[in-house]
């Protein structure tokens, strides 16, 4: 491939290539109603950031753009459940994770709470915010945290870490724990020189990074800091968090007028509340559903399963074929 | 020499009373020396003082000799009797049956009221038809071989607990037994080989105020005629016998009752070990074979059957065997156990899974409502949950006991059920219980099964209304912003594994596949909103990915060879973008110097027409 590729280019060809595969995975499905509309509700959806929903980890952390998405989706979701109070466990978290994606992987769930917690008692509760703040500094820039990591580690044994460092694949967030009692009497490094390395490695990476303006921002108002120290100040950063684009401000975490709008209808139809929905009775669920909001050719959601329903009430020949 | 007093009597009396002689309180504390009486045959002293049997050994023709009520300490002096018949020793103070050796003639022997505390010296009076221990210290009763004769013998009011060679008295009928310590069957237990009892007393014994006294006796003595001076009648006899009857088999059941629950003890101990292991709860495997031997002697599965019955007390031969038959009619298997009672079908160990294909009879299969599953992952339950739908359609309650609930995702899974009521999730082995949202998670995703009830706790309007806030916009996203190609190919996955199972039963029961189309039908339509929120166990979500990676590749593949075609066309277009100029004008000009001569130009023009045809 053209190495003066960019970026940006090399992400489109991420989707083409995962949307050829998705066209494989259900040609069945999908040759009913054409190729070309699948083209565009798959680049639509691209767009929108449904597209990383109940999909595999790789898919999800192929690009920025999906990884923006999926914490936007997470947000979205289960914002409720932060808005109701609860403080969760590290586990339950990942549990929630897993609902949006099956095989997230524990790890990054737990060096998440680990910049929250800020030490081994990972039983702990957490805030919703405290956690997605959190979550989303370590998912967005894994592979960037790795190499500061590394680059904390060399710079408190005190070698010169201006010269090219290769991140070991995980060997970094191992050596996290800075080692009390070492040389150093004071904690962590020096915020300047560490800076200076920080840049490098902004300008050097393909992956992403934080903004340089803003790292120098966290950097400047300190002194000496240690390597979860930064990390905190990086997830509580306002501007951060707006250049990334995911989530909106700490301040506004929990609103959402128009997803609360929706609760609240799906609230009214709790059977119970309204004049009891039996179990055989389907026309209730159906009507309020707003239409997604492709907002398009498609047909709407309550009609296409009219359709399948109807084709599933044919003979059993046409059940055998579905095999 | 002590001197005794010396009896004579009248003449007159002589002959009146030539044969019986009456000393009755007489205050003797001596025999007195009888004189000239040597054909005296009865001889009677009762009530008197007489310490020692003295003075009578000339009175050989002695038939009948009574001594009754007196202070006499040892039996003596009675050797020279040998035609006695009957001796008349009751409420003395003897201690010790002894010294009757030359008495064999006796017919009658009274010793009640006495000390004596064993029967003992009595084996040659092979003649003696009563024998009257009565009101004395016997503690038991045995050593009774030799009186060939005796036909009643009276124990009454001693201590008496176990009795034994009563059968060995071939002509015994009445046997005394009143106010004594007999309190089980088994201590006289030889009373039922006499053939000749026919009357017998237990009155005053403990065994007399147990439920099972009469018919237990009536049972083994069959022979009998009355019991306790009572008649038996046709009645009672066979009132006992059914009883009886009812016993054994009552007893016979309460064993294999024990013998089941004790297997079934040990199965469920087998399986509960297998699990930890499993779990990688048990540190390593030579711990785990101490801690196998110490608990019980042998797990082995050929030996389960021995192991278990030694462990119970030894009975009769055929009910061993009958029951070690009634062992090998059960399925249970040291690995897994199925069980059926009433309205729960419990299901401990992994191969208890299996039993669900079984044929079910519709009756048992229809009354099971609560189905538990223990020591069993609850992926491969997931796996047989269509199965249990068909199998046994009335189950409303699910238990679930170490079985690995870890996420909140697997609760997706028990959706493709038609109804739950009841859900039980014990936190043993299932750590999903630890969290704060799993119930109200349950209760959002199975919202059309309107449960009642969770962990024994019921479900409020509250709960309800709780789950649908924190979850609701959840099941939003997940339908009505999926992008339609998604939203069919989730749901035609779950339906698709749903249809493979029924078609695989479709040759069995063709009437049931039409069902379930409907019945999934409707379900589909019911919670449209959250269907998409599935469960697909790691072992087939990783097989899926495995799958996949092969057409990643072709895709990718595909991709770049597509790019490279794209960026050579475009390379192309650019470079002729940049010769076009150059080409337009040469071609114009070539043009231009064609035409320039109009006469030449004519002429190879149709020189060019006719060339074509």
């Amino acid at each position: 491939m053209d190495p003066g590729v960019s970026s940006a280019q090399r992400h489109v060809l991420t989707y083409m290539e995962d949307a050829v595969c998705q066209l494989l995975e259900n040609k069945e499905d999908i040759s009913q109603y054409g190729i070309a509309r699948f083209f565009t509700e798959y680049f639509n959806s691209v767009c929108q950031g449904t597209h990383i929903l109940f999909r595999e980890f790789s898919f999800i952390q192929a690009t920025p753009h999906n990884r923006a998405s999926f914490l936007r989706a997470f947000w979205r979701c289960f914002r409720t459940v932060g808005k109701n109070g609860d403080l969760l466990t590290m586990k339950e978290y990942h549990c929630l994770l897993q609902l949006l994606c099956p095989d997230f992987p524990l790890e990054l769930t737990q060096k998440a709470a680990r910049i929250v917690l800020m030490d081994d008692a990972m039983d702990c509760l957490m805030s919703f915010s405290d956690f997605l703040f959190a979550f989303q500094i370590q998912f967005y820039y894994s592979e960037f945290l790795e190499s500061v990591a590394a680059i904390y580690q060399d710079l408190l044994s005190g070698k010169n870490p201006n010269t090219v460092i290769v991140p070991t694949s995980s060997s970094g967030q191992h050596r996290q724990r800075p080692a009390l009692g070492e040389a150093s009497m004071l904690e962590g490094v020096e915020a300047s020189l560490f800076y200076q390395c920080l840049e490098n490695l902004c300008d050097r990476h393909k992956y992403s990074c934080p903004p340089p303006a803003l790292v120098k921002e966290v950097l400047s108002n300190v002194q000496r800091l240690t390597f979860y120290g930064f990390l905190v100040a990086l997830s509580k950063h306002h501007g951060i968090n707006q250049a990334l684009g995911a989530l909106p401000d700490k301040g506004d975490l929990m609103h959402d007028p128009a997803m609360d709008e929706e609760l609240e209808r799906l609230l009214a139809q709790v059977p119970g509340l309204v004049n009891s929905v039996t179990a055989s009775s389907e026309a209730s669920c159906l009507p309020s559903r707003t239409p997604p909001r492709v907002g398009s050719p498609w047909r709407p959601l309550h009609h296409a399963r009219k359709v399948d329903a109807e084709s599933d009430g044919s003979t059993e020949e046409t059940d055998e074929s579905e095999t | 020499m002590p001197s005794f007093p010396i009896l004579q009597r009248s003449s007159e009396e002589k002959i009146l009373y030539s044969d019986r002689l009456t000393l009755e309180r007489q205050k003797l504390t001596v025999c007195p020396i009888i004189d000239g009486e040597e054909h005296l045959r009865l001889l009677n002293f009762q009530h008197n003082f007489i310490t020692r049997i003295q003075n009578i050994s000339n009175l050989q023709r002695l038939i009948f000799l009574d001594l009754y009520d007196n202070q006499i300490e040892e039996i003596s002096g009675l050797s020279t009797l040998r035609s006695l018949r009957v001796l008349l020793l009751g409420k003395n103070r003897i201690k010790k049956i002894s010294n009757l050796e030359n008495l064999k003639s006796l017919d009658v022997l009274d010793l009640h009221g006495n000390q004596i505390s064993k029967i003992e010296n009595v084996s040659h009076l092979c003649d003696l038809r009563v024998l009257n221990l009565a009101r004395n210290l016997l503690s038991h009763v045995d050593n009774l071989n030799g009186l060939d004769s005796l036909t009643e013998l009276n124990l009454r009011h001693n201590q008496i607990t176990f009795v034994r060679d009563v059968d060995n008295l071939p002509c015994l009928q009445r046997l005394f037994l009143s106010f004594n310590n007999i309190s089980t069957f088994e201590s006289v237990c030889c009373l039922a080989d006499s053939t000749s009892l026919s009357d017998i007393t237990f009155d005053g014994n403990p065994i007399a105020q147990e439920s099972w006294y009469k018919h237990t006796i009536l049972q083994n003595m069959m022979q009998l005629r009355q019991l306790d001076m009572k008649r038996i009648t046709e009645e009672e006899r066979r009132m006992a016998s059914v009883i009886a009857k009812k016993e054994e088999e009552k007893k016979r059941e309460s064993q294999k009752q024990s013998l089941l629950k004790e297997k079934k003890r040990l199965t469920i101990n087998n399986v509960a070990r297998k699990w930890d292991l499993q779990q990688h709860r048990v540190t390593s495997i030579a711990a785990n074979q101490d801690r196998k031997d110490s608990d019980s002697p042998s797990q082995d599965p050929c030996q389960v059957d021995g192991s278990t019955i030694s462990a119970f007390p030894e009975e009769t031969g055929s009910l061993d065997s009958a029951l070690s038959n009634a062992l090998q009619g059960l399925s249970v298997t040291d690995t897994h156990l199925v069980e059926v009672d009433g309205d729960t079908l419990s299901l401990y160990g992994s191969g208890a899974l299996e039993s669900l294909d079984r044929n079910w009879s519709v009756q048992t299969a229809g009354m099971v409502t609560t189905v538990s599953f223990t020591f069993i992952e609850f992926d491969e339950i997931v796996q047989v949950l269509p199965k249990l739908k068909i199998k046994f359609p009335n189950s409303l309650h699910l238990k679930f006991k170490e079985t690995n609930l870890v996420m909140l995702q697997q609760f997706n899974a028990l959706a493709q059920l038609r109804r739950i009521d009841q859900l039980t999730i014990d936190p043993q082995g299932n750590p999903v219980v630890s969290f704060t949202l799993w119930k109200y998670y349950v209760l959002f995703r199975l919202s059309h099964f309107s449960m009642q009830k969770i962990n024994g706790t019921e479900v409020t309007q509250n709960d309800m209304i709780m789950a649908e806030r924190l979850f609701g916009i959840l099941a939003h996203v997940a339908s009505s912003e999926l992008p339609q190609y998604r939203l069919i190919s989730i749901l035609g996955d779950a339906r698709k594994k749903q249809f493979r199972y029924l078609l695989e039963t479709k040759g069995k029961k063709p009437g049931v596949v039409s069902e379930e189309n409907n019945d999934s039908k409707r379900l589909v339509g019911e919670n449209t909103n959250r269907a998409t929120l599935n469960y697909t166990t790691r072992d087939f979500y990783n097989e899926k990915l495995e799958e996949i990676k092969e057409k990643k590749k072709f895709c990718k593949m595909y991709i770049e060879d597509l790019v490279k075609e794209a960026t050579e066309i475009n390379m192309k277009n650019e470079a002729l973008q940049k010769l076009w100029p150059q080409m337009f004008i040469e071609l114009v000009r070539d043009a231009v110097i064609e035409i320039r001569n109009k006469s030449s130009y004519m002429k190879l023009c149709l020189q060019q027409i006719t060339d074509q045809k």
